[in-house]
């Protein structure tokens, strides 16, 4: 098996697969940024149908429940012109293994043209992409705690559009960093963009134990670690955090890192706040600020399809390409 | 049928035929080839003698388990990884756990195994923690020790009942220490896994586990065996429980001493094992305990698997390894990186095994013992792929490599077995 962050890239360094942004070279991302641009109107939105994908078929595969990535998903390659299959699969029996294995030889023989990938097993992505045929591309729509690409784009792409360039920023994500797939992926996908200052904010048992590692600075205090960032992310909060003693409340965890307008007033004057949804309000946002002009989080969901495009579209173009 | 070996090396620590050049073999036994007349000449082509390789931990997976593995083929393989005595575990389905159990195995065995085969049963009723095993019946019937695998027993009253009845009736129990409440999890809680986004498995439930049935075995006075540490907070705890004086021994895995977390970084499922690959910290200590003599026995926790029960995403993915005919070789390969010196490394599967058994006629190359043994060229090489692949599990990381080490002759009961 190649390794992992090999094996969504082509021989000649193009993107075959989206399956995390760990190791995904700069180039790449501003390129991916820039093609997701310009499926935006001069008011922002998202175009409104494109011929690019007329007569490719894209497999939504989620073997997790998601609604609002599986709609974005949905409209982007509706909006590329491409058919939609969506598969909800939930997984039960010992030998599900087999079965992923055996749904997915099932849908390459009616001829997929692309894979939406969700699954609660880390890795799930890898091991599907390692298997399909040449022929199609598989995009990671969120595996296990592990990583979550796409959000991650659309985090990059938000991030750029209102602060710049994100080698020039602070920037502090605050919450359950441990079991947050768009937490890892947005740190990787900073760190590729050059990011000099990532910051994670959060409880000991909510912070992951890798974060020296990814020369990430860890802080307990958020009016510490807010201090002059730019761009301030939040995470949902699960509810299971509390059943398996990893929190005491809701109430408490607003009461120490809940963004609340006075707490935003750490940050400089114009820092962003985003969210990656759906936002608890009174858990992990005052409702000041998420309807205040800082928020940025419905732009997100807008970007979020734009950026969806951009991975169709440049993933099929570089299968194209290498069959030809 | 007898033999006279000439030309070679054996290397049999602690035996005084150790460095000598040529051995007899007649009537089952090694005898002095001055005195034997006639026999087959063997030129050695001045490889080494070693005594067949004791291996104390190896799931057969008969009965109940044959499209896994059968006694049939694993044993083949492990005689091809230079192993004459294989310790069979006893979580078969149903689980090893009656006189009748174990006749079906020692009978099956003998009828179309390759080797030595040892079995096991389980400590308690059906594995399941509960009601303890009929302990003196099993070891009549000839189960080597008493074990409970990675089955957790319901309390610690109960494990503490099951240790004290064992050192009653002077039985020796294997444990597999490990806390319930941090067992689980695919993937060692170290960089690589947590990276990987995998479910965690903290080194604490082995700490924890380990702690508790030091304190059970101390309680009780049973002779108790750990099997396959992994940690080196493990090391240190055994070393100094048995600077005590405590009456322990323990084991390790071929493969926690040649891998570590590093290894699952490409989300090989074959590296997917019960007990996780921790960091290389913790692989150097183990090393270090093989050397000092804390840890007492090599052992290959060889388990196969049929190709679906490693066709997943890792975390789905069956535990375990299928590693047996890749043993002696593998032993060779850490000599020669320095890292595991092969007298220490035989030692560990040879004469400390036969002892750790109570099977003083094996583990060691000296006249009047059982003539189990293996003349190996380690100049030469093995190569391992599928067409010459013995195991019925193919999830293996040696398919597809060469190791160094190439058996010229394998010797069971002084009866010469075929060549792989």
């Amino acid at each position: 098996m190649h390794g992992p962050a090999a094996l969504q890239l082509t021989p000649d360094g193009r993107i075959r697969h989206l399956l995390t942004t760990e190791g995904l070279p700069k180039s790449l991302i501003i390129e991916l940024l820039d093609t997701a641009e310009t499926f935006l109107s001069s008011q922002g939105q998202p175009v409104k149908k494109v011929p690019l994908l007329r007569g490719k078929t894209v497999v939504n595969l989620f073997f997790e429940n998601s609604t609002r990535t599986r709609t974005t998903f949905d409209i982007a390659a509706h909006r590329l012109s491409a058919d939609v299959v969506t598969l909800d699969i939930r997984t039960s029996s010992a030998s599900k293994g087999e079965t992923l294995f055996d749904t997915l030889k099932n849908l390459e023989a009616m001829q997929a043209d692309l894979f939406v990938v969700r699954h609660s097993a880390g890795g799930a992505p890898f091991f599907i992409a390692d298997r399909v045929t040449p022929n199609i591309a598989v995009i990671n729509a969120g595996d296990g705690t592990h990583a979550h690409p796409t959000q991650a784009l659309l985090d990059l792409m938000t991030i750029r559009k209102h602060k710049g360039d994100p080698a020039q920023l602070s920037v502090a994500i605050i919450g359950d960093l441990k079991h947050s797939r768009v937490a890892r992926s947005l740190i990787h996908g900073l760190r590729g963009m050059g990011c000099p200052d990532i910051r994670a904010i959060g409880p000991g048992t909510l912070l992951p134990g890798d974060l020296e590692h990814l020369a990430v600075r860890p802080f307990h205090r958020i009016e510490d670690g807010l201090k002059d960032v730019d761009v301030v992310v939040l995470l949902r909060l699960q509810k299971e955090r509390m059943t398996s003693a990893l929190l005491p409340s809701e109430r408490e965890f607003f009461n120490l890192y809940g963004m609340t307008e006075s707490r935003l007033h750490l940050a400089k004057d114009n820092a962003i706040v985003m969210h990656p949804g759906p936002i608890n309000r009174g858990v992990e946002i005052e409702n000041e600020v998420a309807d205040g002009p800082q928020a940025v989080i419905l732009d997100q969901v807008t970007n979020g399809i734009a950026i969806r495009m951009a991975v169709m579209a440049m993933t099929l173009s570089a299968q194209k390409n290498d069959q030809s | 049928m007898s033999f006279i070996v000439r030309n070679m090396t054996i290397i049999s620590p602690g035996s005084p035929m150790h460095g000598k050049t040529d051995i007899g073999i007649a009537q089952g036994m090694f005898v002095d080839p001055q005195v034997l007349s006639g026999g087959e000449e063997i030129d050695g082509q001045s490889a080494w003698l070693v005594p067949g390789l004791i291996d104390c931990r190896v799931n057969l997976r008969e009965p109940g388990l044959e499209y896994k593995g059968t006694i049939a083929s694993e044993t083949k393989a492990a005689v091809a990884g230079g192993v004459t005595t294989v310790v069979a575990t006893p979580t078969t389905d149903p689980v090893v756990n009656s006189p009748a159990d174990i006749h079906l195995v020692l009978e099956r065995a003998s009828a179309v195994g390759h080797c030595r085969v040892l079995p096991t049963a389980m400590l308690t009723q059906g594995g399941e923690g509960c009601q303890l095993s009929e302990m003196a019946a099993l070891v009549d019937s000839g189960c080597v020790a008493l074990a409970q695998g990675n089955r957790p027993f319901q309390s610690r009253k109960i494990e503490f009942n099951a240790l004290k009845y064992a050192q009653s009736l002077g039985i020796r129990v294997i444990l597999d220490s490990e806390s319930r409440d941090f067992a689980g999890g695919c993937a060692h809680a170290g960089r690589i896994g947590i990276g990987l986004g995998l479910s965690l498995n903290s080194p604490l439930s082995e700490i924890l586990g380990l702690g508790a049935d030091l304190d059970l075995v101390e309680a009780t006075g049973v002779t108790a065996h750990f099997s396959r540490i992994t940690t080196k907070n493990s090391v240190e705890r055994i070393r100094k429980a048995k600077v005590e004086g405590l009456n322990i021994t323990c084991d390790v895995t071929l493969a926690h001493l040649i891998y570590s977390e590093s290894a699952i970084a490409n989300l090989d499922p074959n590296f997917h094992l019960e007990r996780p690959l921790r960091t290389e910290d913790d692989r150097l200590a183990l090393i270090s305990g093989i050397a000092d003599g804390t840890i007492d026995l090599i052992v290959s926790d060889h388990s196969p698997h049929e190709t679906g029960a490693k066709l997943a995403p890792f975390p789905e993915t069956e535990q375990g390894m299928s590693i047996a005919e890749g043993v002696i070789q593998l032993l060779i390969q850490l000599d020669h990186q320095g890292e595991i010196s092969f007298e220490d490394s035989m030692a560990a599967m040879t004469t400390r095994a036969a002892c750790f058994l109570n099977q003083g006629s094996l583990g060691a190359i000296k006249y009047g013992n059982s003539a189990d043994c293996v003349l190996i060229n380690p100049n030469q090489t093995t190569e391992f792929d599928h067409s010459n692949w013995l195991s019925a599990g193919r999830n293996s990381p040696l398919i597809g490599t060469t190791l160094p080490g190439r058996i010229l002759g394998t010797w069971i009961s002084g009866q010469r077995i075929a060549r792989r």
